[in-house]
Order: C-alpha cells, then structure tokens, then sequence
C-alpha cells in the first residue's frame, strides 16, 4: 500500500512501526504465542493505518519500559490508540487469560495511559463479564453519550442508572415515524431515500413504529449509507468499527470492543439492540481482519478532517441531500482495494445481508412481480 | 491456577428491597472504580425459610501474584466496603452469618 496515495496511511518510520509492534504483540501474546487471530488482524491493522507490512508472527519481544520509550516522542491521544490494539488483541481472545490482561495493564501504565477498556479487558478476564459490561456502558457509552443528560441520569434509578437510554427500548413516536416515511419520497441518491430502502427491503420497521430501532441507534444506519457497508452481523462489525474511530473520543472503541465481545467471543449476551451471536466468529471469518483494518483506516481519515462523532450529526438535516455529496462532506474515504477483495459488499448487495433479510428482499421481488 | 473465592453472607430482614438498592449500588459504583477482585454477587432467598437470605459475593484474580482470597481480604479492608457493610446492618435483623469458600469447580464458559 503506498502511504503517500492512500487516505489514512501516514508517513512512518518503519522502524518505529516495527517496534510498537513489538511491543503489542508481546503485550497480548498468551502464554503458548500469538494467535492466528491476533496476528491477522494485528498485522491488518498496521499495514492499513501506517502502510508497513509486519510480520507478527516473527517479532522479538520488547518491554512495557521500552515500548514506552519508543513512544515518548507522541502524545497521549497516540499512545491511547495503541493501548486499544493491544485491548482489541486481548479481545478476540477467549479466555483471555489473566496473565495477558494484566501484562497489557502494565504496557498502559508505562506508556502513562489511563484506559477503561484495559479494565473491561480485565474484567472479562477474571471472569466478571456482567460487571465488564456495566462497566463498558458506563465509561465507554454513557459518560460519553449522556453528558449532555446528566441531570436526567442522576434522577434515575441505581438500576436504571445501569442501562443507558441510548439502548433503551425504542417507544412509538409518530413525529419520528412520520420523518421516516417521508425518506421515500426524496431523490433516489439522497441520503434518505437510501436509508429509507435499506429499511423498507430488508422488512425493518421504521424508527418510531413499533418494533423500529430507538432513534439514537439508527443513526448508524445512516452512516450503513453513507460508508457502504452491509447489515449482516460482518458489515455490522465494519461500520461500528469505523464510527468507533471516526470519533474523536477515544471512548469510541467502545464500539467495537462491544461488537467483538457480542460476534467473536461473547462475553456479552445482549446489549438490548444487538444478542451475542457465535455461530460464525465475525472476526476470525476469513478476510475480516483486513475490512476491520480497513474500516478502522477509513474511521481515522473522518476523525482527522471531519472530527465529530457520527452519532451526533443531525442526519434529518442532510438526509435530502446526495450521499456522494455527503461522503465528500464527511471526509469518508473510499474501502482500500484489500478490504474489497476481502469481501466488503457494498450496503445493497446480497451477500451482506443476513439470511433474514435476504429472505425480506426475495419475498419483496416475488411480490413485486 | 486461578481459583475463584466465595464469601457468603447469611442475613434475615422482613424486606429485601433495601439490600436489593444496596447491591445495585455497590456494582455501578464497582463497575467504575479501578480493577480488584470483585466479580458481582447474588441475592437468594430462602423459599424454607421465609426472611433468610444468602449474598454470595464472588472474587476472583486480577493479578497473577495475588490470590482471589487475599483480593477480597484488601475488598473488606476498603472503607467503601465497610461503609456498604455498615448500611446493609441498617436492613437486617441480628447479627449477618459470614463464610468464605474457594471454588474448586465451576461450569466453566
């Protein structure tokens, strides 16, 4: 991959690549080595962001110290990143053996990085997950989703307080239902109408009606729109793992932890919006290391020029205008040829919808016809 | 080997509910607070013996150099857990009945 001509790659040292590689790899390594898992999505994720292929699987162990030095020249935002590929490395792991989340906590500690998802990753470690999960919603969703409702939160009750209203149940709310349904009638490259077919073929129901997903989580679907990305449970991995970098709050990982912890390992069972589901592990599957990395690239390039949290851009706003335009507007740049090969459809092909949805589109055609 | 540690606390009180609170409280606040050995707890009630209740609280290692036990040896040394132990005393007729246990077997994950 040429840094220079691709967006999101930046000009690095080689060696220093190498190094903090180094250093990840020996952070996240159990006991009898690195996974093939760690090491495919690891490697993926370095030379999607940095252009540097590394060989995981041959690298010579460095020191939390000296992983720390490598990295002193760059900042706290930089040096948190890293920590979450070595958390992410933890996280594909299961069980992740205590000895490992421990290690990374280490690493963190020397790199001077103080981070709520090396706890989670230790949570889910010793084997406290329903505390891991309180712990992900609270640092990871609500702090950062919810500031803006502080006064709403602490009326509340303790239990209450424990679920954020983000992934609350969604009510009936006619107004939004209203602005739903009048997507169809927009031009048919808006974004609206766009986001509006994607519900209407796959049989989803729209926000506001019943059974339609809470307004605050269907926001991602407009950005399933605008990033191109499928809606079986791999194109779900790809657009929270982009949003989740696209956000200029480190807190955005969440996301992703998230997403590996319900379709990888399952050390969550439900968040209320999405059910743990295993029966294909969405990140070993082959070529998903390399559309994560591509999609946490593509994040990374909106984060840097358009920097703000997708979930918070007033789509209703911009949902009549072209999504082409709206791709140049966000600064969304286009999948990397790897992540294409790989597998990434595009948001209306078949092969990335779930057997669900493809069997809502078949019966939509045979109606049609 | 990381063997998981039980503390179990045997309580009689006319109303759950308060303890209930307490519980709840105790994890939001856990869930916050820097990594120990508290993995969550559980409140049973005795269906026998109605108004006897059983906590189990649940510990297990977060550090390989330190045992599940010793971690919630320093969780009953922690001023928040005192101050948590004091108030469920509020809630709960006589004298609350501990015992610790370490796991041997658990149907794993």
């Amino acid at each position: 991959m040429d840094p220079v001509r691709t967006p999101g790659v930046d000009d690095h040292d080689t060696a220093e690549v190498h190094l903090v590689a180094r250093g990840i790899a020996t952070a996240v390594a159990p006991e009898s080595g690195l996974t093939e898992v760690q090491a495919d999505l690891l490697e993926a994720i370095a030379s999607a962001l940095t252009g540097v292929s590394v060989d995981y699987r041959a690298l010579e162990p460095l020191g939390p110290d000296e992983l720390a030095d490598v990295l002193a020249g760059r900042d706290l935002g930089y040096r948190q990143r890293v920590v979450h590929h070595m958390v992410l490395g933890e996280l594909v792991l299961r069980p992740i053996p205590v000895v490992v989340a421990h290690r990374v906590a280490k690493y963190a500690e020397a790199m001077g990085v103080k981070d709520d998802f090396v706890r989670v990753a230790r949570r889910f470690a010793q084997g406290a997950r329903g505390l891991a999960w309180k712990d992900l919603q609270r640092n990871g969703f609500v702090e950062h989703v919810q500031e803006a409702n502080e006064g709403d939160l602490e009326s509340r009750s303790a239990a209450d307080r424990g679920a954020p209203a983000p992934f609350a149940p969604a009510e009936v709310d006619p107004e939004l239902a209203a602005r739903w349904t009048a997507f169809e009638d927009l031009a048919e490259d808006s974004l609206g109408r766009l986001v509006w077919e994607m519900y209407d073929g796959r049989g989803f129901a729209l926000p506001g009606t019943p059974g339609g997903a809470p307004a605050y989580l269907a926001q991602h679907d407009f950005v399933h729109v605008i990033a191109d990305y499928g809606t079986n449970l791999k194109g779900e991995l790809e657009v929270f793992a982009f949003i989740g970098r696209a956000d200029p709050d480190p807190k955005g990982f969440a996301w992703l932890a998230t997403l590996t912890s319900l379709f990888e390992t399952g050390y969550i069972a439900t968040t209320g919006f999405f059910d743990r589901d295993l029966r294909e592990r969405v990140v070993q599957a082959p070529g998903m290391h390399l559309r994560v990395a591509d999609a946490i690239r593509r994040g990374k390039v909106v984060c840097e020029n358009y920097g703000v949290d997708l979930f918070e851009v007033d789509y209703y706003e911009l949902a009549g205008r072209p999504v082409a335009e709206l791709r140049e507007m966000l600064r969304v740049p286009p999948k990397g040829p790897a992540c294409v090969d790989a597998g990434s459809v595009g948001l209306f092909a078949l092969e990335g919808m779930s057997e669900t949805q493809q069997r809502a589109i078949a019966q939509r055609q045979r109606g049609a016809t | 080997m990381n063997r998981n540690f039980t503390q179990t606390i045997a309580v009689q009180c006319d109303d759950p509910a308060p303890i209930i609170e307490l519980l709840e409280q105790w994890d939001i606040d856990q869930a916050s607070a820097d990594i120990m050995g508290y993995m969550g707890v559980r409140l049973l009630a005795d269906r026998d013996n109605p108004g006897q209740y059983l906590i189990v609280a649940d510990f297990g290692v977060v550090d390989p150099e330190v045992s599940a036990a010793d971690e919630a040896a320093r969780n009953n040394e922690r001023p928040e857990t005192q101050a948590s132990a004091a108030r469920m005393r509020e809630h709960v007729n006589g004298e609350p009945e501990w015992r610790h246990y370490d796991e041997l077997y658990r149907t794993d994950f």
